[in-house]
C-alpha cells in the first residue's frame, strides 16, 4: 500500500505495511530521529507530532490512516538559528537535562500556546500532563513556560 | 595554584540544549541507516530451569540472518567481587528474562523471526523468588557452585544464597543492650524495587574495525564496558574501544555493562555494524532496579536520648547475580550507620540471591531505603523515650571529631547547622498546622523533617587539557554527559577558571577510551569531584608551562603573572601582558604545543582497624549530608497523598552552578516522591515483573509535583576541586524517609513500608494493615551473619 503525506511541508511517499506506526516511518524510513519512541503506548508524549495542526502521539498512529495528512515534526518547527518561543524559553532557562522528552514537550506546548496565550501555572501543568519527564521534576520547565505567556508562539 | 574558585562560580548554560530542543542530538538509539543491522536477544521466559537442548541451526538459515551467538561465544563470567555472571545462560536459567542467544539480521523483524526458530528445551527447577525463601533452611541454591567462582575482591563472608555479607562491629553492643538504664527499640522495615525508566533504554552499536571492537553505547561507565566485554569474550582489554554519544538518562541503571558484549560478538561474527536496543518491555522487565530490601534495627537508648548500642541487619535482593548489590552491602555502614553518634554498633549487610532479574545501582543506592528505615526508627525511639523528634536529632547528629560506624573521624559540624538552616527556611512559612489536623477540605495534615548521610564515590579519574593556538582549550576525559549536566556545566567552568579563559572556550570531548585515561564512570556524585579534580590538575600543568614561556616573553617571574580573560598579565598591571594565543605560538617554537595531564583518586580516609569486614570502602572520603522537610495532606476517603510543600537543605561544599544544582534538586526530589508514593516493581509467582510498561508503572507527572524550596549549605570540608561535592545524586536520599515519617505523623500509625500507595495508606488509616513481620531476620543479631 502506498501512502502519500506531507512531512514538514514536503511530500513523502511511504510504501509498506499501513499498520506501521508513524513514529517508525519517521525514524526508520525517513531517518528523522528527533521524534522519540519511548513508551510506544501513548503515555509518555516523547513522540508527539502535529497532524493537520493537532498534537498527537505518533506511536499510536498507523501510517495508513494518514494519507493526505500534513505532519509536522520537531525537525519542522524551527531553524538552527531561530528557535520557536517554547524552545527559546527552555534554552534561556537552561532546563534541558537528558533531552529525550523535550522534542515531544516542545510539540505539545508550542501548540498549547497557540490556543492559550496567557495560561496560568495550573493550566500549563495540566497541558504538560501527557508529557512525562524523568529528569527534571517539571517545575523549572513550568517556570520557563510561564516566561512566554504573553509572547507569540509560532510553530 | 591561584585562587580561582570565585571565577568558577556562574550559571553557565549547557551547550547541548539547542540540539536537544531541535531534535538534532543523536543518542545511541538514533544511530542507524542502511549499513546497520539489527539484533535481538532470545530471553528466558521462566525463572528457574535446566537447559536440556539449545539448537540454533534452523535459525541460522532464516531470511536476513547474519550472525547468532550463544554461551560458546562468551566463555568468561563477570561480576563485582565475585565472577558469578555469564552473559548467556548455558546449562541453567536463573531468572525470567535471562539471555540465551543473540541474533543479528538485516531487519529487526527478521531477527525476531529467527529468534522464534531457535529450539530450546527446558526442565523446570524449583525457584526462590523472595529473600525469605532464599534464606530458608534447605532452600534451593541459585548458584549451587558458588564455592567455585573466582573471587575478585577478598574479605567477605559468602555461603549458599548469601552472595555477599559485609559486617561492622565496633564496641560491645551486648553490654549496651544489657544496661539497666536503656530502652530497647526494635523495628522492621521493607521497601520494594524502583525502576529507573531512562527515556533512552540501554542501547549499543558495535563494529569490528582494524582487528578491534568499537562499541558505541549508552553508558555511564565506558571503562567498565571495556573491561567486562574483554573479560567475557576472553580477549585483551586493549582490543575494545568504547565511545559514548549523548546518553538519554541513566540514574545508575547504566553504571553496569549490559548489552555491549552481545553486540560486540555479533559485529565480529557478521562483519557488520550491529545495533542492539532494548524494547521498552525488555528494558522494564530486566531493569537493574533499586533493590527491594528488608531491614531490622534494634537500638538501646538512654532516657536522655543517647544511643548506646545499635544492631541492624539489612537484606538486599541482588536477584540471580550479585552485581552492584555486592558492592552496595558496603554502604549500609555509612547510611544506616550514619546520621547519629553510636556508642556501639553491629551491622550485617547481606546481598541475597533469588531467581529474579538482577538489580543494580540507582541514584543514592542503598542510602534511600536505609535512610527511610533509620529515620522511621529514630521517630519510634523518640516516641518510646518521650523526646521531641527535632531535639533528639539535634542532640545526636554526628559533628566535628565524632566517630562513624566504622570508626572514621568526621570533620566539621555540618548536620547540626544544617538543621538550623532548615528551621529558618521553614520559619518563613508559618502555618500553625499540627500533625493529624483536619484541613478545611477534610484531608489530614502531616509533616516531618529528617536528616540523611550520603557520600561521594571518589576513585580514579584522568584528564588531559590541550591548549590550542586560538586560545581555546580541549578537555579530554572519559566523562559522559548522561543528562545531569556535570560535563556541560561544572567541568568547563573549572577548566575555564583554571586557565583564565571563558567557559565557552573550553571544548569538552565526549568519552572515548582510546583518547582519555581510565575513569571509574559517571555516578555516585563523582563527576564534578573526581573528573573535576583531574581536570584542575591538568590545568595546573598547562598553566605552569604557559607561564614559563610567558615569563621569558614578559621578563617577569612566573609567580608575578596571572591568567585572566584569555591573557597573561603582570600582577596588578592589567593590559601589561600578552594574549594566550601569542604565548602558545611562542611555545610552539621553543618546546612545542602546550598540554597537561592530571589525575585523581580516593584520598583514603581511615576507618578504625578491625571494625569492618567484607567492605569495599571502610570509610567515606567525602560525606554529604541532607536535611529535608515535607508537608503533605492525606485524603481519608482515597488514601491519596498530596505533597503541599517540600524543602531541602543540601551540603554541596561549594556551589559552582546554582541553577544547575536547582535542576538536580527538583528532579531528584521528584524521583524520590515517585519512590515514596507510587513507583514499585512487583514480582509475580512466575518470577516476572508485573509492570511491563508505562501504563502499569506510574511515574510522577507534572500535576503531581511542587516547586522544591532549597538552601545550599556551603563550606563543609571536601577534598573536591574548589571545595565542591557532587550535588546531583543526593537530592533523592531522604525523600522516602521524609514522606514516610510525615505520613506516620499525620496518621499516628506505624509506617514500615514504601511505597505508600493509596491502598496502603487507606489500610493504615482504617487499621487494616497487618504489622510487618520479618521472621527471617532474627532479633538476635549474630543469627543474621555467616561469621557467627
Amino acid at each position: 500500500m502506498t501512502i502519500t503525506l506531507t512531512v514538514n511541508r514536503e511530500e513523502r511517499i511511504f510504501s509498506g505495511d499501513p499498520r506501521t506506526p508513524l513514529v517508525d516511518v519517521l525514524r526508520d524510513h525517513l531517518r528523522m530521529t528527533g521524534t522519540k519512541a519511548v513508551c510506544r503506548e501513548g503515555f509518555c508524549g516523547a513522540c508527539m507530532v502535529h497532524v493537520d495542526g493537532a498534537p498527537m502521539a505518533s506511536c499510536l498512529l498507523p501510517v495508513g490512516s494518514l494519507d493526505g495528512a500534513a505532519v509536522t515534526t520537531i525537525e519542522g518547527v524551527a531553524t538552527m538559528e531561530h528557535l520557536n518561543a517554547v524552545q527559546q524559553a527552555f534554552e534561556d532557562h537552561d532546563v534541558v537535562q537528558c533531552g529525550m522528552c523535550f522534542p515531544g514537550m516542545v510539540m505539545t506546548m508550542s501548540r498549547f500556546f497557540q490556543t492559550n496565550t496567557s495560561p496560568d501555572r495550573d493550566e500549563i501543568k495540566a497541558a504538560m500532563t501527557g508529557n512525562i519527564c524523568r529528569c527534571t521534576g517539571y517545575e523549572r520547565i513550568i517556570d520557563a513556560l510561564m516566561s512566554i505567556r504573553t509572547n507569540e508562539v509560532t510553530s | 595554584m591561584q585562587n580561582n574558585a570565585d571565577a568558577a562560580v556562574m550559571n553557565f548554560p549547557r551547550r547541548d540544549a539547542r540540539d536537544k530542543l531541535l531534535g538534532r542530538t543523536k543518542y545511541t538509539i538514533d544511530v542507524g541507516g542502511s549499513e546497520v543491522i539489527h539484533a535481538v536477544l532470545l530471553r528466558a521466559e521462566v525463572a528457574s530451569a535446566q537447559v536440556l537442548r539449545l539448537d540454533v541451526e534452523a535459525a541460522r538459515s532464516m531470511p536476513g540472518v547474519r550472525a547468532i551467538a550463544t554461551w560458546e561465544d562468551a566463555p568468561g563470567a563477570h561480576g563485582i567481587g565475585i565472577a558469578d555472571h555469564p552473559i548467556f545462560a548455558r546449562d541453567v536459567i536463573r531468572y525470567h528474562g535471562e539471555p540465551i542467544a543473540a541474533i543479528a539480521a538485516e531487519t529487526l523483524e527478521q531477527a525476531h523471526a529467527a529468534a522464534q526458530a531457535i529450539t530450546l528445551e527446558l526442565a523446570p527447577l524449583p525457584a526462590v523468588l523472595t529473600m525469605a525463601q532464599a534464606l530458608e533452611k534447605d532452600a534451593p541454591l541459585v548458584h549451587p557452585d558458588w564455592k567455585d567462582y573466582d573471587i575478585l575482591f577478598e574479605g567477605a563472608a559468602r555461603g549458599g544464597n548469601v552472595a555477599w555479607e559485609a559486617t561492622v562491629a565496633r564496641g560491645d553492643t551486648d553490654a549496651a543492650f544489657d544496661r539497666p538504664d536503656v530502652t530497647i527499640v526494635d523495628g522492621v522495615y521493607r521497601v520494594g524495587r524502583q525502576s529507573h525508566v531512562p527515556f533512552e533504554p540501554r542501547a549499543v552499536v558495535a563494529a569490528f574495525e582494524d582487528g578491534r571492537h568499537h562499541i558505541q553505547t549508552s553508558t555511564q561507565v565506558p571503562w567498565t564496558v571495556r573491561h567486562v566485554t574483554a573479560r567475557v569474550l576472553n580477549i585483551p582489554e586493549s582490543q575494545v574501544r568504547v565511545t559514548v554519544p549523548a546518553v538519554g538518562g541513566g540514574f545508575g541503571l547504566k553504571f553496569d555493562c549490559s548489552l555491549e558484549p552481545y553486540a560486540a560478538i555479533l559485529a565480529k561474527k557478521s562483519g557488520r555494524v550491529v545495533s542492539l536496543v532494548n524494547s521498552r518491555r525488555e528494558e522494564q522487565m530486566t531493569c537493574l532496579c533499586r533493590e527491594n530490601a528488608e531491614i531490622r534495627i534494634r537500638s538501646a537508648v538512654t532516657a536522655d536520648g543517647e544511643i548506646v548500642g545499635r544492631e541492624a541487619t539489612v537484606l538486599m535482593d541482588c536477584g540471580a547475580y550479585g552485581g552492584e548489590q555486592v558492592f552496595l552491602t558496603t554502604m549500609t555502614a555509612h547510611t544506616l550507620g550514619g546520621n547519629y553518634r553510636l556508642g556501639s554498633v553491629r551491622l550485617s549487610s547481606r546481598a541475597i540471591y533469588t531467581n529474579t532479574p538482577p538489580n543494580g545501582a540507582f541514584r543514592a543506592c542503598n542510602g534511600v531505603y536505609n535512610t527511610f528505615a533509620l529515620e522511621r526508627h529514630t521517630d519510634e525511639i523518640c516516641d518510646a523515650i518521650g523526646m521531641d523528634r527535632m531535639e533528639f536529632r539535634c542532640r545526636n547528629v554526628v559533628g566535628d571529631q565524632d566517630i562513624g560506624a566504622t570508626g572514621q573521624i568526621f570533620e566539621g559540624n555540618v548536620l547540626r547547622p544544617m538543621i538550623d538552616r532548615m528551621q529558618a527556611l521553614c520559619a518563613k512559612h508559618p502555618n500553625g498546622r499540627e500533625n493529624g489536623q483536619r484541613l478545611d477540605d477534610g484531608r489530614i495534615y502531616g509533616r516531618a523533617m529528617t536528616v540523611g548521610t550520603w557520600f561521594i564515590f571518589v576513585g580514579p579519574s584522568a584528564a588531559t587539557v590541550n591548549l590550542n593556538v586560538d586560545g581555546s582549550a580541549t578537555l579530554v576525559t572519559s566523562g559522559v554527559e548522561i543528562g545531569s549536566g556535570s560535563m556541560m556545566h561544572a567541568l568547563p567552568q573549572i577548566v575555564a577558571a583554571g586557565l583564565g579563559i571563558a567557559p565557552e572556550q573550553v571544548i569538552v570531548k565526549t568519552a572515548d577510551t582510546d583518547a582519555a585515561g581510565r575513569d571509574l564512570g559517571v555516578g555516585g556524585g563523582r563527576t564534578t569531584v573526581s573528573i573535576g579534580a583531574a581536570s584542575a590538575a591538568a590545568c595546573d600543568e598547562v598553566r605552569d608551562k604557559l607561564l614559563a614561556v610567558a615569563s621569558e616573553m614578559l621578563q617577569t617571574a612566573p609567580e608575578q603573572l596571572v591568567l585572566a580573560d584569555g591573557r597573561v598579565e603582570i600582577r596588578g598591571r592589567p593590559g601589561s601582558g600578552t594574549t594566550i594565543q601569542k604565548v602558545v605560538a611562542e611555545a610552539e617554537t621553543r618546546t612545542g604545543p602546550i598540554s597537561g595531564s592530571g589525575a585523581f583518586t580516593a584520598p583514603g580516609i581511615e576507618a578504625m582497624p578491625g571494625c569492618a569486614a567484607g567492605h569495599f570502602i571502610d570509610a567515606i572520603d567525602i560525606p554529604v549530608f541532607a536535611v529535608h522537610d515535607c508537608e503533605l495532606a492525606i485524603d481519608p476517603d482515597t488514601g491519596q497523598v498530596e505533597i503541599l510543600a517540600y524543602r531541602v537543605v543540601q551540603d554541596v561544599g561549594r556551589a559552582l552552578n546554582h541553577r544547575a544544582i536547582h535542576g538536580q534538586i527538583q528532579g531528584g526530589v521528584v524521583q524520590g516522591m515517585g519512590y515514596a508514593l507510587h513507583e514499585e516493581i512487583t514480582i509475580n509467582d512466575q518470577g516476572c515483573f508485573d509492570q511491563t510498561g508505562f501504563e502499569a508503572y506510574r511515574l510522577p507527572l507534572a500535576q503531581d509535583v511542587v516547586p522544591i524550596e532549597f538552601d545550599l549549605f556551603e563550606g563543609a570540608p571536601s577534598c573536591g576541586p574548589l571545595g565542591t561535592k557532587g550535588a546531583g545524586e543526593v537530592p533523592i536520599l531522604n525523600v522516602g524517609a521524609t514522606i514516610g515519617c510525615a505520613i506516620a505523623n499525620a496518621t499516628g500509625k506505624q509506617v514500615s513500608q514504601l511505597p505508600l500507595t493509596p491502598p496502603r495508606v487507606l489500610a493504615l488509616l482504617d487499621g487494616r494493615d497487618e504489622p510487618l513481620a520479618l521472621d527471617h531476620i532474627s532479633a538476635v543479631w549474630s543469627n543474621n551473619t555467616l561469621r557467627r
